[in-house]
């Protein structure tokens, strides 16, 4: 009788092993729900909250990527409104634009959009949109994610329309968007109608023609135009949501969304969550179906996010300066960290028009007299590389120092003496009377950057340069209205991925204009050829020239490093190596 | 002698009186807010990336910067003292949401808009007290109360084996809660407490609006203590130093007040002498510091909520002048003032009960 | 018996010159039977000659970096510290050990007692001035004087201090640092520049402190106004002013040193708050609130930059406090014979 039951009962747990394991891991059955969005609006009642303490089902178990967004909430995930790298990050992986860069390789990749056409003055892009990207959102009280549908009940999915009304949001001064400067810069009329000179928007240079095509005019023939056109501030946004929840339509419970994922939660200052799109077409090679279903993201400072990340609750973080040696001396650790770039450049400016820094030779010998790496090895504890011109390689056209092993500016203390020199011997200066002031803003990094170089001028050149910093904000104010401030420290982080975008900064009229106080007819036209030109390899050439003339010849600044950071994984996060600043989680997995 | 005096409460009256003063003092305090924060250079929407003037002026239109000063702030004021009676239920815009909102049949009672914040896209003012000032006010609470509990006795005793070791111990570990900052004993506690032991998480905090009656979490148990346990005692150890040495020092001082020796010489037990005597005038100097500990308490901390990565309020004081926010600038100080101006006026009602020499004229 | 004990210091008879030296003399001799406060004022006296004679004590001036040296420790700290074991790179030109910029953390502590002591002393100094006068004038002259008085304090006291010392370092520096010579505005920017930026923090801080003082001071004027002793000096013909100085003032000064002796730390980790977030003194000036913030950055991997400046400040601390609770019992009438 015992064998028997033995027998029954073995028999029976093999069965059920057997069963479980044909399970397929995750079944998400597309629970069709009338999402009645016409409706009228329901007062804000107090939702009364079930603690639910979810136990997840034993056979499939749920992926949760943790990571942190950095300190402070991330102030939108509107893709009209974003400014920021964290909000930008959320947006494009809610929405997605035409194109979008691969972040291992830097290249444009077809995104919503199959193909596109190009008229022969380069002016006019005609894009063919995807058909079959649904619109969707979480939905809390069946946990799942569901389609949206339209007043007759039929599924919406992501028109041409969409995207030309996202343009036109974007674009329209009444949302007073502080990025739709990229878009006024290069497309038709978008400045006039930006700055409210025109109303019309069909005199805006975007068009859908029918549901899957879109037409964009743009102002010139550049290399950038695609690049831009698919830029977060160009994705398509859910006009009939944004009509009727304003300012609310992002918030948790509201926000709709078609990449390959949606907003689950959103708790300020706390967390925020996203949660799979299980509707994302599976057939799209560069923008995959995700195999994690959350990505949450904290919004701890970096030290106590790291502290997070030792106690085993954060999966990926950055490393506090302070903890490199230890991290690295660690046997363990030291396995997990890596040096990821982010593009921008990290830099002293000059104001040319203050003595004695109206005289090229002063510039140059300060810019030839500051150890990068010293400062990177000691100071940033390797989170930098030596900055030998201002565009950052790994963006588009820009130089790279294997391909240019000698361009740009070195470490070199005896060339900085003997040009500060010849300029003390023609004025019968002395280097301790020169009176130099380093600006910065106030932060930790920033600081001990300024001490340290502030020392090296002093070793090499005997100055006497003297420090003072100022909070963010007044800098922000004093830097172009200030006529007394000399050298300052400056940042640029690109735009979108192109060296046009970083060299343009200097050209009159752009970004540092007045704060360099510097315009150079020549070396406008350096960068205007350089955007116009259409072969990749001769851009890189122009870049290059262009960069040599800004670092060396005229020394307007002095580049310091472009950025990377360190980060640390946990060993079961598998993850592609980004060279963009963007990360893509739908192709990253949790192996544990 | 004509008709008997009308017997109104001169308590009562008092209080009438400070509270119309304290609408005074919110005004004068929002002026002077006011004109400070626009005196600062700078404005919530410069960037290193140069704004170009057609965006500034969207922008500027948008948030209203720029009519005149004048007109802003009585707009502001108007529309935070003014309530109104619509049929239009909230939009989703963050202009115009209010913080008390009340819906009869299809008529909405609207009071009280403190403004959108100009960093924070989708957010209003009110949307943060809401959200945030709960969780400041229930970390507040805690930390006084860890304050209170670990300072009272702590003083209390001193004061009565003075010169004794316990006096020396238990005041220099009173005098150790001041001097070491938050900012050190914070991440001490989560290094050791946190990552190393793993018996309490780093960071976080255990409840999330929307919040029970506005106010409270809606479960306690471990999964809301085991976050407030650290950033409440790594607050509320300083204020129990402060707490300690205060009450040990009046009660010191109490204690040789003529009416105990009489007291003793009555022969009345000494609990009965300490209790009923002395504690209650040696509290006076306690209390008047307890109205402002509480308001700066519960108006947030700003290391502590950095350091344990906790929503709450006490970030926005520092964040939202770095971001000239102005208007949660604005909001923030005028909460903390109507808090310190409801303690210091609780404060000073607990005086005249504890010392009836005190009289309110 | 109090009556006694006021007639003998009271001014009924005369000879009051001789009584008032007796008052403060005795005092003292009273504070230096207090072993306590006998070693707080010893630890002051030290500090304060370590900020006078600071150039000779230190090894290295406070600015000398040797960028290398970053975050090296002196042998003993990986054995004090255990955990530091393993990645901490060792020398032992350093004392205590060198920042991340590798400067003398020593040194720099040592430097950094000049700016913290005179927060400590500078901070109080202006709170009990502005706010004992204010508020004993105000206590005592009750009423509607008292009543009006109070409203202002209570519009300055709701003001979030922080906020408003933040809005106002804001101020003094940004408006501040564009004056153009010769103006009120240029003179004190220049003033605060070769105190290595404290001059508005002082402002700052006493503009902000004095509020509690004169709150504190009000009450305790307020419940000793109507103690049997002050109508006895009255109905003896004292005048208001001496009844101030003489009767109520020593008896209330008490709880309000010991109060502003606790408000130090709060002194001093304000100006460590402000050199947090970069409105505090200028670098490379050191001060001990802004080598523990720097410090608590690296307080997970190299525990002693930030240990030992606190250990300053604690060992302060206690100086300050023994001496201010000496001081107290020191100026007790009561306490006569009790020592």
């Amino acid at each position: 009788m015992t064998h028997k039951t033995w027998m029954a009962v073995s028999l029976l747990v093999i069965v059920s092993l057997i069963l479980a394991a044909c399970q397929p891991q995750t079944i998400e059955k597309p629970v069709v729900q009338t999402v009645v969005v016409t409706a009228p609006p329901q007062v804000k009642t107090e939702t009364k909250e079930v603690v639910v303490t979810a136990t997840p089902k034993p056979a499939d178990k749920v992926k949760v990527l943790r990571l942190n967004a950095g300190e402070g909430d991330i102030p939108t995930i509107d893709p009209a409104l974003a400014v920021d790298v964290a909000s930008v990050q959320i947006i494009d992986e809610t929405t997605v634009g035409f194109v979008r860069q691969n972040e291992t390789t830097g290249n444009i990749e077809k995104a919503m959009a199959t193909s596109w056409n190009i008229s022969p003055d380069g002016l006019v892009y005609t894009f063919h949109l995807r058909t079959d990207v649904p619109w969707v959102k979480y939905d809390a009280k069946t946990k799942q994610v569901v389609k949206i549908k339209d007043g007759d009940g039929k599924d919406r999915t992501v028109t041409a329309k969409d995207f030309e009304y996202g343009i036109l949001r974007t674009l329209d001064k009444k949302t007073a968007s502080e990025y739709a400067y990229v878009l006024t810069d290069v497309i038709s009329n978008a400045a006039q109608f930006n700055s409210g000179e025109i109303t019309d928007t069909a005199k805006v240079g975007v068009k859908a023609i029918d549901d899957a095509t879109l037409r964009i005019t743009f102002n010139e023939p550049v290399a950038y135009n695609l690049n831009i056109a698919g830029l977060w501030v160009a994705h398509a946004q859910p006009s009939w949501l944004i009509e009727e929840k304003k300012d609310r339509w992002t918030e948790t419970g509201n926000q709709q969304s078609y990449g390959p994922f949606t907003l689950k939660e959103w708790i300020h200052d706390s967390s925020l969550t996203l949660v799979k799109n299980p509707f994302w077409p599976a057939d799209i090679p560069n923008i995959p179906q995700s195999k994690i279903d959350e990505v949450t993201f904290a919004m701890l400072a970096a030290t106590p996010a790291f502290s997070e990340f030792e106690a085993g609750n954060l999966d990926v973080a950055g490393i506090p300066l302070s903890d490199v040696d230890r991290v690295k001396a660690d046997p363990k650790l030291s396995k997990q960290v890596e040096n990821v770039p982010t593009m921008g450049t990290e830099f002293y400016t000059f104001n040319v028009k203050k003595a004695p820094l109206d005289d090229v030779r002063v510039r140059r010998a300060l810019s030839y007299a500051i150890d990068r790496k010293s400062v990177i090895d000691n100071i940033v504890k390797g989170q930098g590389e030596p900055a030998r011109w201002f565009c950052r390689p790994g963006v588009a056209a820009c130089p790279t120092p294997d391909k240019y092993p000698n361009l740009g500016i070195k470490y070199d203390p005896a060339k900085a003496k003997s040009e500060l020199d010849a300029y003390l011997k023609e004025k019968n200066l002395t280097a301790d009377k020169l009176d130099l002031t380093l600006t910065y803003n106030t932060t930790e990094g920033n600081k001990k950057i300024a001490e340290a170089i502030v020392a090296m001028w002093k070793e090499v050149l005997g100055l006497n340069a003297k420090m003072t910093n100022m909070e963010w904000k007044t800098y922000l104010a004093q830097w172009t209205s200030d006529p007394n401030m000399q050298i300052m420290r400056g940042t640029w982080v690109q735009d979108y991925q192109d060296a046009n975008n970083f060299d343009k900064v200097f050209s009159t009229g752009g970004a540092y204009a007045d704060i360099t106080r510097w315009s150079d007819p020549k070396y406008d036209e350096m960068c205007a050829k350089a955007a116009k030109e259409q072969d990749p390899a001769r851009r890189i050439e122009l870049y290059s020239q262009a960069d040599q003339y800004l670092v060396v010849d005229q020394a307007v600044i002095a580049p310091l490093y472009w950025y990377s950071g360190l980060v640390i994984y946990q060993p079961y996060v598998k993850h592609t190596q980004s060279i963009t600043g963007y990360d893509w989680f739908e192709k990253w997995d949790l192996a544990n | 002698m004509g008709n008997p005096p009308v017997k109104v409460n001169p308590m009562g009256r008092y209080i009438i009186r400070r509270f119309l003063w304290m609408l005074l003092v919110l005004l004068v305090v929002s002026v002077v807010t006011f004109l400070m924060e626009h005196a600062l250079p700078g404005g919530p929407f410069d960037r290193e990336k140069k704004v170009s003037p057609e965006i500034m002026a969207n922008l500027n239109a948008r948030y209203r910067l720029d009519q005149p000063l004048w007109k802003q702030y009585f707009q502001y004021v108007s529309d935070i003292m003014l309530p109104h009676i619509t049929t239009a239920p909230p939009s989703g815009s963050v202009m115009d949401d209010t913080l008390i909102t009340i819906q009869a049949g299809n008529l909405y009672f609207r009071w009280m808009n403190f403004g959108p914040s100009y960093k924070s896209k989708s957010r209003s003012v009110n949307d943060m007290f809401r959200e945030q000032l709960p969780v400041s006010m229930q970390l507040g609470v805690m930390a006084l109360l860890v304050a209170i509990v670990i300072g009272l006795p702590m003083g209390i005793l001193a004061a009565l084996k003075q010169n004794t070791l316990w006096d020396y111990v238990g005041m220099s570990v009173a005098i150790l809660g001041v001097s070491v900052p938050v900012i050190v004993l914070g991440p001490l506690m989560v290094w050791i407490l946190g990552v190393t032991l793993k018996w309490l998480p780093p960071t976080g905090w255990g409840a999330k609006p929307p919040f029970l009656l506005g106010l409270f979490p809606h479960s306690l148990t471990w999964d809301y203590w085991k976050y407030a346990i650290m950033p409440s005692f790594a607050l509320g150890v300083g204020s129990s130093a402060i707490i300690a040495r205060l009450t040990r020092a009046s009660l010191l001082q109490v204690i040789r007040e003529d009416y105990i020796r009489t007291a003793r010489a009555k022969g009345l037990a000494e609990r009965v002498v300490i209790v009923r005597h002395a504690l209650k005038n040696s509290l006076i100097p306690v209390v008047t510091v307890l109205g402002p500990m509480f308001a700066a308490l519960v108006t947030g901390t700003f290391v502590t909520e950095l350091i344990f990565g906790i929503p709450g309020l006490g970030k926005y004081f520092v964040t939202s002048i770095s971001n000239r926010d102005y208007t949660v600038i604005m909001g923030t100080v005028l909460l903390y003032a109507v808090f310190l101006v409801i303690s210091n006026l609780v404060v000073d009602i607990l005086y005249a009960y504890l010392d009836p020499r005190i009289q309110y004229k | 018996m109090a009556i006694t004990h006021r007639a003998r210091s009271g001014d009924a008879v005369g000879g009051s010159k001789h009584q008032r030296e007796s008052l403060w003399t005795d005092a003292w001799r009273r504070l230096v039977r207090n072993r306590a406060a006998v070693i707080g004022m010893s630890i002051i006296v030290i500090l304060v000659l370590t900020a006078i004679l600071a150039p000779q004590i230190a090894p290295q001036g406070f600015a000398d970096q040797a960028r290398e040296d970053h975050d090296k420790v002196p042998e003993w700290a990986t054995q004090l510290f255990p955990t530091m074991a393993g990645y901490a790179r060792i020398s032992d030109k350093y004392l205590l050990g060198a920042d991340y910029a590798g400067r003398d953390l020593f040194s720099r502590m040592v430097y950094g007692t000049r700016i913290s002591l005179a927060v400590a002393f500078v901070g109080p100094l202006i709170s009990l001035l502005i706010g004992v006068t204010y508020g004993s004038i105000s206590g005592f002259l009750g009423g509607q004087v008292d009543e009006l008085m109070m409203r202002f304090v209570d519009v300055m006291y709701a003001f979030p201090g922080l906020l408003l010392i933040i809005l106002l370092m804001f101020f003094f520096r940004s408006t501040f640092s564009n004056a153009e010579p010769g103006t009120l505005g240029y003179a004190l920017n220049a003033m605060d520049a070769r105190f290595g930026g404290m001059l508005f923090i002082f402002i700052g801080i006493g503009f902000t402190a004095w509020d509690g003082m004169a709150r504190l001071t009000r009450a305790q004027v307020l419940s000793v106004r109507e103690k049997e002793f002050i109508e006895a000096a009255r109905t003896v013909g004292a005048s208001d002013v001496r009844i101030m100085f003489r009767h109520i003032l020593p008896n209330i000064v008490g709880p309000l040193v010991v109060t502003e002796t606790l408000s130090i730390p709060g002194y001093i980790s304000t100006e460590a708050f402000l050199s947090f977030i970069g409105l505090g003194v200028n670098p490379p000036t050191p001060s001990w609130g802004s080598m523990i913030s720097d410090g608590a950055q690296a307080l997970r991997s190299y525990p002693n930059q930030a240990i030992f400046p606190a250990l300053a400040l604690a060992i302060t601390m206690f100086a300050f406090n023994f001496l201010g609770d000496g001081l107290r019992d020191a100026f007790d009438p009561r306490l006569r014979g009790t020592q």
